[in-house]
């Protein structure tokens, strides 16, 4: 298996508003990889690093020091819309400022692979379009994003995101504020994606479940640290989550090989 | 829950035929008020009469004298000036995301006033005789309200948007209490024309100065319109925009500029006119949709509509006196911003 | 010889300037038309009175909403203000010479006129000889130079009697209240100043820089005036309040109940009234000297 994505020995720090004091948060050594075609979460507290990672990963924000490789090509050599066209980033959800419809949004997908047209062309309409139906929006065409439910808006989202035609989607917590039914449907596109397109996905959420439920190995983050690196099972232990949650878990095994993490709450 | 919106049950799917089809629309109520324009005014001319002085007949003469000479450079400069303001107006919004942004609050209106104001009170106006003298100074102090300003809000090479408006709000008000310092010392006989020329009134320029000024609107055009399928991009939020491939830095710098320039060149050539900015963009996006790529060129045409019809209204209304064309501006700008902030909060759920 | 003669004066015709008709205006700008202006336009209401006063007004087609005095100058064509007097309307008027100040007049309209092709006179008079000058200028462009002398010469007479109705007497503190808020006052710069002076008082006023400067209640305080006069402007019939300044029982002018109002248009204007004015005021500074 190809590994799409490479970590060698990463490492970020915010400048720190006061420049007396230490930064006030550090990504050091990370070293991983994404295989091609696989689903990795990303979990861990708050703080720990997550959003670093997929802002450094869609150069937002570039490394202090190692270097991030995409296809074996350093991310420092490609430009940015070169890896927008491969990387899709899934942001949480939030509502453009101005009342574009679902299709002008995932339109939006398609300027990085043609950045100097004014006007999409006729094969970005097909694209598009093919996009939306993939996420089940294509009805929604017309409709102002603002205007829908939140999952119908991220469903939008995502279909931007495809439109982008990317070997990687990144997701950001794709199913907070969102109701269970949606988040329910979310996973199974998701699933749906990966098995039929073979979109390699990173899905970084502070759900764990969910994580546990798609993904094929977890990555847990630790204040800027990998904790651990592995499929569900070797993650989501006990003694390691309470560790680095800094409360007690129970992880439990159902008979279909389901893992279920709950938090176990202190005595009254 | 997932009801279309109004606007876009009219969308064809095609931008370019949209597009096509608003510039036609309103490139025929432009020349349609331009026509109107013409025709109206202080000295009686009859239709006739304009119509043999546009043929190039009369070349001397009255009636050529103020078709040629007053009405036609008064329509041209009211028809630039209001098409720079919108399309200032659709660029200043797409930047900041915020819809009812002005390209007044960069604070590069009240610098480029302060320049005119210091220039009547040591009555530069006549001695300092240049073809643009006055245009000069109230670039000038564009020019400097929009340095301070990106000097003030750019930090490490980058330029947050809140912090933008912020600074363009306080050097907006910096100004402003300028020019008031001024005027509470100006001399009696002066003060009259500086508040003349506070008000907003637009008057027949040279062909040099119009040429000017076309220029620089163009160039501020370019800057804005050559982006404008970015400037739909960023309105997912810079993060989001850089991850599509945008470099919302350099974005940002350009629009600044491109805004600042058409609203310089604006203030410069025709005064302070306010309330263009905010309601034209306002009114091309209920009825186009918020893509940029349509709403500049359309906001070119439209503004000149808008404040073509203003300032016609604004020098009959009240013949042979004349009403400043701010004055028509705000009159109508405050009650349909009210109008717009209602209608936009009753939509939220 | 006589051939010669002809030829001469034939030669000296063609020779002769473009210009038929020159006049240096206050600006020193010279102005230089074919022949003398037939259609003036005034965009100044001092130059209104005093063309009316020269008998010039055949020659004027156009005035200011402001030009009230003589009462017949409103029966001529209104161009609109001082600020922004309407273009269209002076170009329909035929108008070959506008005649403006710069002193109440804006340069972008003189501008505007300059690419019109429209002359533009400017007059300007801060001082009692300047406005004789100004008259010997308005009589030249109305063609009523023969009116000239015998105006200045009357005024000038009344001038020189007043002088000497007050120059017996002491010259008393005045202040002169163009503007009460804010506080407004004759400068430097000012014809009020030489008028206060020809009428037997002190300005007390009569250093500050400029024509028309501003001046705080506290410096008035500090100067003592003995004499106060407040100006009315426009058509305002009712006097201004005095109760502001009958607070300042401090001043000697207070005390002595010598708070007089004036109408202003005698004297913030420099046509042949502003002589009027200044016998009013004479009166009001030293009324024993003319009883």
């Amino acid at each position: 298996m190809t590994a799409l994505i490479e970590c060698r020995g990463v490492g970020f720090a915010y400048p720190a508003p006061d420049r007396r004091r230490a930064s006030p948060f550090r990504l050091s050594g990370l070293s991983c990889e994404i295989t091609q075609g696989e689903i990795l979460g990303v979990i861990g507290p708050n703080s720990a690093g997550k959003t670093t990672v997929i802002r450094l990963l869609s150069k937002v924000l570039e490394p202090l020091s190692g270097e991030i490789l995409l296809e074996g090509k350093s991310l420092r050599s490609l430009t940015r819309w070169e890896l927008a066209r491969r990387v899709a980033v899934v942001p949480q959800d939030a509502p453009p400022a101005f009342p574009f419809t679902v299709e002008q949004l995932v339109l939006m997908g398609r300027y990085p692979h043609a950045p100097g047209r004014f006007f999409e062309g006729g094969e970005d309409l097909t694209i598009a379009r093919e996009a939306m139906a993939a996420t089940g929006v294509l009805e929604l065409a017309p409709c102002a994003v603002e205007s829908l439910s939140g999952g119908e808006r991220q469903r939008a989202t995502l279909a931007r995101a495809l439109a982008q035609e990317p070997r990687l989607l990144i997701l950001d917590e794709p199913t907070a504020h969102l109701d269970l039914r949606y988040q329910a449907e979310v996973a199974g596109l998701l699933r749906r994606l990966n098995r039929e397109r073979g979109v390699t996905i990173l899905l970084v959420s502070h759900d764990l479940n969910l994580a546990a439920e798609i993904a094929d190995r977890l990555l847990l983050l630790h204040e800027g640290r990998i904790a651990r690196v592995g499929p569900p099972e070797q993650v989501l232990e006990e003694s390691l989550l309470g560790a680095v949650y800094g409360c007690r878990v129970s992880v439990e095994k159902s008979l279909g090989g389901r893992l279920a993490v709950q938090v176990v709450w202190p005595e009254t | 829950m997932t009801t279309p919106s109004p606007a876009t049950q009219l969308l064809r799917p095609d931008p370019k035929r949209r597009l096509a089809l608003a510039l036609s629309v309103l490139g025929a109520a432009l020349l349609v008020v331009a026509a109107g324009a013409l025709l109206v005014g202080s000295a009686s001319v009859s239709p006739r009469a304009i119509l043999s002085v546009l043929l190039g007949g009369k070349p001397e003469g009255i009636e050529a004298v103020v078709v040629l000479n007053l009405r036609l450079p008064r329509i041209l400069v009211a028809a630039l000036a209001g098409g720079a303001l919108a399309v200032a107006g659709v660029a200043f919004q797409a930047l900041t995301r915020n819809p009812l942004a002005d390209p007044a609050i960069l604070g590069v209106a009240s610098g480029a006033a302060f320049g005119v104001v210091l220039a009547q009170l040591f009555g530069l106006g006549a001695t300092v005789v240049a073809a643009l003298g006055l245009a000069a100074f109230a670039f000038a102090g564009a020019l400097v309200a929009a340095g301070l300003v990106y000097l003030i809000a750019a930090t490490d090479g980058r330029l947050p948007i809140q912090t933008l408006l912020l600074t363009g709000v306080i050097v907006g008000l910096f100004f402003s209490s300028a020019i008031t310092v001024v005027i509470s010392v100006v001399d009696f006989n002066r003060l009259g024309g500086v508040i003349h020329w506070l008000l907003g009134n637009l008057g027949p320029i040279s062909g040099g100065s119009l040429a000017v000024f076309a220029a620089l609107s163009a160039v501020g055009l370019w800057l804005v319109l050559g982006r404008a399928r970015q400037l739909n991009l960023l309105a997912l939020g810079e993060e989001s925009a850089i991850q599509l491939g945008v470099d919302a830095e350099r974005l940002k710098r350009r629009i600044f500029v491109g805004a600042s320039l058409l609203t310089s060149s604006v203030v410069a050539f025709a005064g302070p006119i306010g309330f263009i900015g905010l309601i034209v963009p306002h009114m091309l996006r209920g009825l186009l949709g918020p893509d940029n790529r349509l709403l500049i060129p359309a906001a070119l045409l439209a503004g000149g509509v808008f404040l073509l019809l203003a300032d016609t209204l604004a020098r009959t209304l009240v013949a042979p006196a004349e009403l400043s064309v701010g004055v028509i501006t705000a009159f109508c700008g405050a009650p349909f911003f009210v109008y717009v902030l209602r209608a936009r909060y009753r939509a939220i759920p | 010889m006589r051939r010669l003669g002809i030829a001469v004066a034939f030669l000296l015709l063609l020779v002769e300037p473009a210009g038929a008709f020159r006049l240096t205006d206050s600006r020193g700008r010279e102005l230089i038309l074919p022949g003398p202006p037939q259609r003036i336009v005034s965009l100044v209401p001092s130059v209104t009175e005093i063309v009316y006063a020269l008998g010039g007004e055949g020659r004027l087609v156009g005035v200011t909403d402001f030009c009230d005095w003589p009462p017949e100058a409103t029966n001529k064509p209104r161009v609109g203000g001082m600020l922004a007097p309407n273009l269209e309307l002076l170009v329909a008027l035929r108008a070959d010479l506008v005649v403006a100040t710069t002193e109440g007049n804006r340069q972008e309209t003189f501008d505007q006129l300059r690419r019109l092709k429209i002359p533009v006179f400017i007059v300007n008079a801060q001082r009692v000889a300047e406005v004789m000058a100004v008259i010997a200028q308005l009589g030249e462009l109305t063609g009523r130079q023969a009116a000239v002398g015998p105006l200045t010469d009357s005024l000038m007479r009344r001038i020189k009697a007043v002088e000497r109705a007050v120059k017996p007497y002491p010259r008393p503190k005045v202040l002169y209240v163009l503007w009460p808020e804010p506080l407004i006052v004759p400068g430097r710069l000012g014809l009020l100043t030489e008028l206060i002076e020809l009428a037997g008082g002190a300005s007390v006023t009569a250093g500050e820089p400029d024509a028309h400067p501003r001046f705080s209640l506290e410096a008035v305080a500090a100067r003592a005036p003995e004499v106060i006069i407040l100006a009315r402007h426009g058509a305002d019939r009712t006097p201004l309040s005095r109760a502001p300044w009958e607070r300042l029982t401090t001043l000697p002018a207070v005390r002595a109940g010598r708070i007089h109002s004036v109408d202003g248009s005698y004297l913030h204007r420099y046509g042949p009234r502003v002589v009027d004015g200044l016998e009013l005021l004479a009166r009001m500074i030293h009324p024993k000297a003319f009883r």
